[in-house]
C-alpha cells in the first residue's frame, strides 16, 4: 500500500460553511471559540393534514438561505442547492489566485448527499407547486450536475451517497481525483436539508433524543437533526508549502446491521487502522479524534470501545460537533471536517457542545470546552453510517 | 502495481437473467410481461437461487434486485476465508438510486421502509449477506451518464485498499409506484435491471482491465450475452 509520502500532496485550499450557528467560515471559527450550539426547538411541517412536528434540531435561519442567490434559473425554493452553492462560493474565494489559474476542465467536482433536493419531492406528492428543475435535483446525480453547471466546473463531476459517511467519502473521493490526475482542483460539497422526510424516518426509529443530543454524555438518549452545507477545495499541493493535507483514509464495513451500530466497534476500529496505515503514521502522532458523537447510546459505546481498540493509551483528546450543528447527514462529513481543518487552523480543540456529565464509557480524554492547543498538528477524523459503514480520514497540518 | 480481471458477470433484467457461464434464461412466460412493463413485485429469490432468502422479504426492489444480481455472480463466497472477505469491496453505481422507496416512504411513513430510501442500504445487504468488509462507495450518477464505478473498484485493487471487488449497477422505480406519484419518465426511468461484476487481482489468462467507463450493467448485459466472453474483457 502506498503511503501519503509516495503519493501527490492533497491540500486544503479553501472552506465554506452554512449552518444552524449561520454562514461563513468566520461565524464558524467564532462559535468553535466559544462552544455555542445551534439547536433549538423547532417546527418542521409534516404535509397536508399531518400538522406539525416539534423537535430540537439544528436549522439553518431563512434568512441565511435567502441571502444565497444562484446563476442558475427556477432554483426559487430548493434551499439545498441554494446553500450548496453558498457554502462551495465560499470556498472558492478562500481558495483564492491558485483556482483562478486552475482551467475549469482541470476542476473536479463531488457533492456528497443523503436526499439532495428531497423536499421537491415532498411537495410534488402534496400537489404543491414545484419546479421541475427542483423534483430532478431529488435525483442526487442531477443535484451534482447543476451544481457543477452552478460553479463553472468542467471537469471529472461524482455524488457519492452513502448514508451518514457520505461526506467523508466524498473527500476522499476528490483527494483520488487528484493523486489520479484527474483534476489538480476538486471542490467536494456535503449538503443536506431538514425536511419532513427525513424528520418522519427517525421519529419512526425513535432515535431522536426530545431535549437535543448529548453526544457522549451519561443521560444522552438519541440524536438531533441538522442541516447544512460544507464546501472544502482540494488542490493538488506541495508538501513542504504550509498548509492543512488531507493524508489518510480507511473505509469498511460492519456487515452486521442495517440501523444499529457493531457492537464491539471492529469496524470502525478496522476503518481508522486503515486510514492510519495510508498515512504512513503511528497513532500516537494523532493529536485529537473527532468522534461521529451522534448522542445514540449505542453509536457513542460503540465508538468508545474502537477508540480505546486503535489507541490503547495514551487516547488522543476526542471531541465532538453535532451538539453544534446537529446530524446533518451528507452534509456532516463534510462539515466536521472543516472543523477539523478550522480547528487546527486557529490552534484550538473545539470541546463537545451539549455534553454535560461523561459516560464512564466515553473516553477520559473527551474535551468538553473549547480549550486551546497551540501546535495541533494531527487529526483524525471519523463517521459511521446505517448499513453497516465506517470511514476515517487523517488531516495534518504543516506550521514551518 | 496490481491489475484486475473481471472474473465473473451476472445480469438480470427485462429480458432475462445469467451470468456469463450460463448466458440469459429468459423469465417464465408468466413474468415476461410484467418484467417488460417494469412490475418489480413479481420477482422473487427462488426464481435465480435455492439458497437461504433470509432477508429478501422484506428488502425494496433496489435491494432485491441488486442482491440477485450478486447472487447470480456464482462465486464461491463459503470457501472464501474471513481475512479474504474483509478486503473485499462493494462498489455501486445508480441514477434512480432509492426514488420507488422514497415515493413509498412518503405516502405511507412506514418504519420500516426509511432504511430502504438510502441507495447505498444495498451495500449494507450484500456486505450483511457475504460478511464483506472491505472499501465500500455508492456512486449516483445520470441516466446515459457515464459511470465511475468500474474505475473505482479497479483503483481500489490497484492502490491494495481491497483483493477483490463486487461492483454493482442497480436502477429500480416500480411502474405502479412511478404512477401513483406520477413521476416523470424522463428522470425516473420505470422497470428494473441490474448488472454485477467480480473483479479480482489479474493471473492466468485473461487479459487485465483496461480503462473505461462503460456502466456496470450495460458491461454485465455485455458479457452475459457474450457467454464466455469474459478473456476478451
Amino acid at each position: 500500500m502506498e503511503t501519503a509520502t509516495e503519493r501527490a500532496s492533497v491540500n486544503v485550499a479553501g472552506c465554506g460553511a452554512v449552518t444552524a450557528l449561520g454562514a461563513g467560515i468566520g461565524v464558524l471559527d467564532e462559535s468553535l471559540r466559544k462552544g455555542e450550539s445551534g439547536l433549538f426547538p423547532v417546527e418542521v411541517r409534516m404535509g397536508p393534514g399531518h400538522g406539525m412536528q416539534r423537535l430540537v434540531a439544528g436549522r439553518v435561519p431563512e434568512s441565511v438561505v435567502d441571502r444565497a442567490c444562484d446563476r442558475l434559473p427556477e432554483v426559487g425554493e430548493d434551499r439545498a442547492f441554494r446553500m450548496a452553492t453558498m457554502a462551495a462560493r465560499e470556498a472558492f474565494e478562500q481558495a483564492g489566485e491558485f483556482l483562478q489559474r486552475t482551467p475549469s476542465r482541470r476542476q473536479g467536482l463531488v457533492v456528497s448527499t443523503t436526499k439532495a433536493s428531497i423536499d421537491a419531492l415532498e411537495r410534488w406528492i402534496w400537489k404543491e407547486p414545484v419546479s421541475e428543475a427542483a423534483l430532478a435535483r431529488v435525483q442526487p446525480g442531477r443535484f451534482a450536475r447543476d451544481c457543477a453547471l452552478a460553479l463553472g466546473v468542467t471537469g471529472p463531476v461524482q455524488c457519492v451517497s452513502a448514508a451518514c459517511i457520505s461526506g467523508l467519502l466524498a473527500l476522499r473521493q476528490g483527494a483520488a481525483m487528484i493523486q489520479r490526475g484527474q483534476a489538480d482542483v476538486v471542490h467536494v460539497v456535503g449538503v443536506d436539508v431538514l425536511s419532513a422526510f427525513v424528520v418522519a424516518g427517525f421519529a419512526s426509529l425513535k432515535s431522536m433524543d426530545p431535549e437535543g443530543c448529548r453526544p457522549f454524555d451519561r443521560r444522552r438518549v438519541g440524536l438531533s437533526l441538522g442541516e447544512g452545507a460544507g464546501a472544502m477545495v482540494l488542490m493538488r499541493g506541495d508538501r513542504d508549502v504550509p498548509g492543512t493535507r488531507l493524508i489518510g483514509w480507511g473505509i469498511s464495513n460492519d456487515a452486521n446491521h442495517l440501523t444499529g451500530p457493531s457492537r464491539d466497534g471492529a469496524g470502525l476500529a478496522l476503518a481508522m487502522n486503515r486510514a492510519l496505515a495510508k498515512a504512513g503514521r503511528p497513532g500516537r502522532e494523532v493529536d485529537c479524534l473527532h468522534a461521529h458523537g451522534t448522542g445514540t447510546p449505542y453509536n457513542d459505546a460503540m465508538e468508545s470501545l474502537a477508540f480505546r481498540t486503535v489507541f490503547p493509551d495514551p487516547m488522543p483528546s476526542v471531541v465532538a460537533s453535532k451538539g453544534a450543528l446537529g446530524h446533518t447527514l451528507g452534509a456532516a462529513g463534510v462539515l466536521e471536517s472543516i472543523i477539523c481543518v478550522r480547528a487546527m487552523e486557529l490552534g484550538l480543540l473545539p470541546g463537545t457542545p451539549r455534553l454535560g456529565e461523561l459516560d464512564p464509557v466515553a473516553p477520559a480524554s473527551m474535551i468538553l470546552k473549547p480549550t486551546p492547543k497551540p501546535g495541533l498538528r494531527t487529526i483524525m477524523k471519523v463517521n459511521s453510517g446505517f448499513g453497516g459503514t465506517n470511514a476515517a480520514l487523517v488531516f495534518e497540518r504543516s506550521h514551518r | 502495481m496490481r491489475r484486475s480481471v473481471v472474473a465473473a458477470a451476472s445480469y438480470l433484467g427485462p429480458d432475462g437473467w445469467g451470468n456469463d457461464q450460463t448466458g440469459l434464461h429468459p423469465w417464465p412466460s408468466s413474468l415476461e410481461v410484467s418484467a417488460h412493463r417494469g412490475e418489480l413485485e413479481g420477482i422473487h429469490w427462488s426464481m435465480v437461487s435455492d439458497t437461504d432468502p433470509s432477508r429478501f422479504a422484506r428488502m425494496d426492489p433496489m435491494c432485491r434486485l441488486g442482491l440477485m444480481a450478486v447472487e447470480i455472480l456464482r462465486v464461491d463466497w463459503d470457501s472464501m476465508p474471513e481475512e479474504r472477505r474483509a478486503a473485499v469491496g462493494v462498489c455501486l453505481e445508480t441514477c434512480v438510486g432509492s426514488i420507488d422507496t422514497d415515493v413509498r416512504f412518503l405516502q405511507t411513513t412506514r418504519p420500516s421502509l426509511f432504511a430502504y430510501t438510502l441507495p447505498s442500504t444495498l451495500i449494507g445487504e450484500v456486505c450483511i449477506r457475504y460478511r464483506l468488509k472491505g472499501p465500500a462507495l455508492c456512486l449516483m450518477g445520470v441516466v446515459d451518464d457515464q459511470s465511475a464505478a468500474l474505475a473505482e473498484a479497479t483503483e481500489w485493487i490497484r492502490d491494495g485498499d481491497a483483493e477483490a471487488a463486487v461492483c454493482v449497477g442497480c436502477e429500480a422505480v416500480d411502474a405502479a409506484v412511478a404512477a401513483s406519484a406520477g413521476l416523470p419518465a424522463g428522470v425516473w426511468p420505470v422497470g428494473g435491471r441490474a448488472g454485477a461484476l467480480w473483479l479480482t487481482e489479474a493471473e492466468g489468462a485473461h487479459p487485465a482491465l483496461g480503462p473505461t467507463s462503460e456502466p456496470v450493467i450495460a458491461m454485465a448485459r455485455r458479457l452475459v450475452l457474450g457467454r464466455n466472453s469474459l478473456a476478451a474483457v
